[in-house]
């Protein structure tokens, strides 16, 4: 009896010290590491298809071109028939949307930059350690798999969630599962990360996103491809989102 | 026409078999119209010809290879009273070529915009654009050469349009240098724009764009016009007779002009917006301008029984041509309030005529889809018994656009 109180207080003592070990661990490089599951490298284009589902029926497919760069520079060129021609720009808290008959970039808010049911910031955001900070709050079993609870607040304003509770495998740091926040606090989606393993290593290949807003809609972003490619910084200047086709790019 | 219509339908399998982006789309565009019988420049048929309804079938058709950018359209248009009409119009045909280091040129037709603000823009030099049509068509673009220099946060360009235009009597064909500076600076766009032509001399202008906190946009813009027009009777301008027998509607050039816009829009996560505008337009009637035109309206309409109707008709649909410019008065204020839930796109606009009380209501509503996007929207012109809007041959204005893209 008193070996297993022992050890039950032994256990506690051992989690209570590990606790603020973690949180004192550096959470940007935490957070790097499980950036490096969706984002392998700095500057990208991703081919995405996001699948939009009511209940277990397809509603909708929408294709993008994302480029990523650093300093939280991401151009986003709708390749749907119904988006065809449309560009979203985003620089570090400030968004231009261009409109393929307006020829005309616009000036949005971050507010205005939802696309559909996936957000610019679900498409064009592939990480976490330039945006967010906070710290390990515990651990879960999670699908058998046992995992980092981070609750993470917004570093910086323009940010498409206020507060996301990023669940990381303990191991590997493997993103499993987010809940995301908007500003007001409210839960607005649930995101799970499937990974695969791409030329030999473990990439997040797709996100579903579980809509707490509207219930019975998921949405499935999958990265078709992802390739190590950085486009010249002229192509970010809003000024530039009319003449530029990135033909070639 | 209804040849092409149908031989550019079947051909769209082959065209997208080329290479480059092909895009195509149909749309059908009826417009309704109610006459404002109570207004004293409302004319009767035939003088002034009935377009209670009207019709707009487009066929669009997009190609981008590379460099190579056109864009045409397929239109036939149906008006009462009159036999339908197509046209194929070239809205866009144009190259960007690539100079390296961030420059580049552009020759052929293009539509360029430079303007900042919604309900109007005083920076589109180039394009001047009616921002306040009901559901205008696609943009046609303008005969220019151009060079541009684009850095990561600055923009230089440099256009000439309509090159060998002499032809001065419109915006249309205005030969011009024009030259816009582009410059991001603490996230705020800031742009500057300077135009020099025949008709207008020197234009010179600049604008900004501010975002504050995550549901805030402020914009503004002001241009100066060395010169601009003015189209006036010159009947109620001088003061002179009250009937004239030829057209007395004449463009007036007057000195150093003054466009101004200021507006603010707010938009909430949830989808609903609330935009705010004011603006200026020297080019538009002050109060006094339009008293005066009433007046000669007026004592034209008592001449009834004493002069030809026919006089006096003529006289009147004369003057009602004040009322196609876009904006009929100097200020205006515009407040837009509006949803946007991907779908589904409900908003409300009402425009205000501070001077002389007028105001226009619009409400539009707009569906989009996959492949198909369905508008409708209604708008009532009215106010203050004596304002310019109140008084226009129009009434009432509705439409409805069907809109499939095909490739």
């Amino acid at each position: 009896m008193f070996k297993n109180a022992l050890a039950l207080f032994a256990s506690l003592l051992a989690t209570l010290i590990a606790l603020p070990a973690l949180a004192a661990d550096d959470i940007a490089a935490l957070l790097k590491r499980a950036d490096g599951y969706r984002l392998l490298e700095e500057s990208v284009r991703i081919e995405t298809l996001v699948e939009s589902y009511r209940g277990d029926t397809l509603d909708k497919e929408r294709r993008y071109t994302v480029y990523i760069k650093p300093g939280r520079r991401s151009l986003v060129l709708m390749k749907s028939p119904a988006e065809a021609g449309q560009k979203v720009l985003m620089l570090g808290d400030q968004f231009w949307l261009l409109m393929p008959d307006t020829q005309r970039p616009l000036r949005i808010t971050a507010t205005q930059k939802l696309l559909g049911d996936a957000s610019t910031g679900d498409i064009a955001n592939m990480t976490w350690s330039d945006d967010y900070d906070g710290k390990v709050v515990d651990e879960v079993d999670i699908k058998g798999r046992r995992c980092l609870h981070l609750d993470l607040s917004a570093a910086r304003p323009g940010v498409t969630y206020a507060r996301i509770g990023l669940y990381l495998d303990k191991a590997s740091k493997l993103p499993i599962k987010a809940d995301l926040y908007v500003h007001s606090g409210k839960r607005a989606k649930e995101a799970w990360y499937e990974a695969k393993t791409v030329d030999g290593q473990l990439r997040v290949m797709s996100m579903t996103l579980l809509d707490d807003i509207q219930a019975g809609r998921r949405t499935v972003v999958r990265y078709q491809s992802i390739v190590a490619l950085a486009a010249p910084d002229e192509f970010f200047n809003p000024a530039a989102l009319v003449r530029n086709t990135l033909a070639g790019w | 026409m209804k040849r092409i219509l149908i031989g550019a339908l079947f051909a769209l399998p082959a065209l997208t078999a080329m290479a480059g982006d092909f895009t195509a789309s149909l749309s059908i565009a009826p417009e309704w119209r109610t006459d404002n019988r109570d207004s004293a420049y409302f004319v009767a048929p035939p003088v002034v010809p009935v377009q209670h309804r009207s019709a707009r079938q487009d066929l669009g058709l997009r190609f981008r290879d590379g460099g190579f950018n056109a864009q045409g359209t397929l239109r036939v248009l149906a008006r009462e009273g009159q036999t339908p009409e197509q046209h194929g119009i070239v809205n866009q045909f144009y190259y960007d070529g690539d100079l390296g280091n961030g420059s580049g040129y552009t020759f052929g037709r293009k539509v360029i915009s430079w303007g900042v603000g919604f309900g109007f823009r005083p920076l589109d030099v180039i394009q001047r654009e009616d921002r306040r049509s009901l559901n205008p068509p696609p943009l046609t673009g303008v005969p220019l050469a151009a060079w541009e220099h684009f850095s990561a946060d600055k923009a230089f360009t440099l256009v000439w349009t309509h090159p060998g235009h002499r032809h001065e009597a419109t915006d249309f064909r205005d030969q011009s240098l024009a030259a816009r500076y582009y410059r991001l600076v603490d996230g705020n766009d800031i742009h500057a724009v300077a135009r020099l032509s025949g008709r207008h001399a020197l234009e010179a202008g600049a604008g900004i764009t501010h975002t504050s906190g995550e549901e805030w946009a402020f914009h503004a813009a002001a241009l100066y016009q060395q010169r601009y027009s003015k189209t006036f009777n010159t009947l109620a301008e001088s003061g002179g007779g009250i009937l004239a027998a030829a057209n007395p509607m004449q463009e007036v050039m007057r000195r150093n002009g003054l466009k101004a816009v200021l507006g603010s829009q707010w938009t909430g996560t949830s989808g609903f917006g609330v935009l705010v505008e004011a603006w200026y337009d020297a080019e538009g009637y002050s109060r006094n301008e339009w008293r005066r035109l009433d007046a000669l309206t007026a004592r034209q309409r008592s001449l009834n029984g004493m002069a030809p109707a026919s006089a006096i008709n003529g006289n009147v649909a004369w003057s009602s041509r004040a009322f196609e410019r876009p904006n009929l008065l100097r200020e205006n204020l515009l407040l837009r309030l509006s949803h946007d839930d991907e779908r589904w796109k409900p908003a409300l606009e009402l425009l205000v005529t501070p001077r002389d009380g007028g105001r226009v209501i619009t409400t539009r509503l707009e569906y989009q889809s996959d492949r198909q996007r369905v508008s409708f929207g209604l708008r009532f012109l009215g106010g203050a018994a004596d304002s310019a809007y109140a008084q226009a041959p129009i009434k009432r204005m509705a439409y409805f656009e069907w809109r499939l893209a095909l490739l």
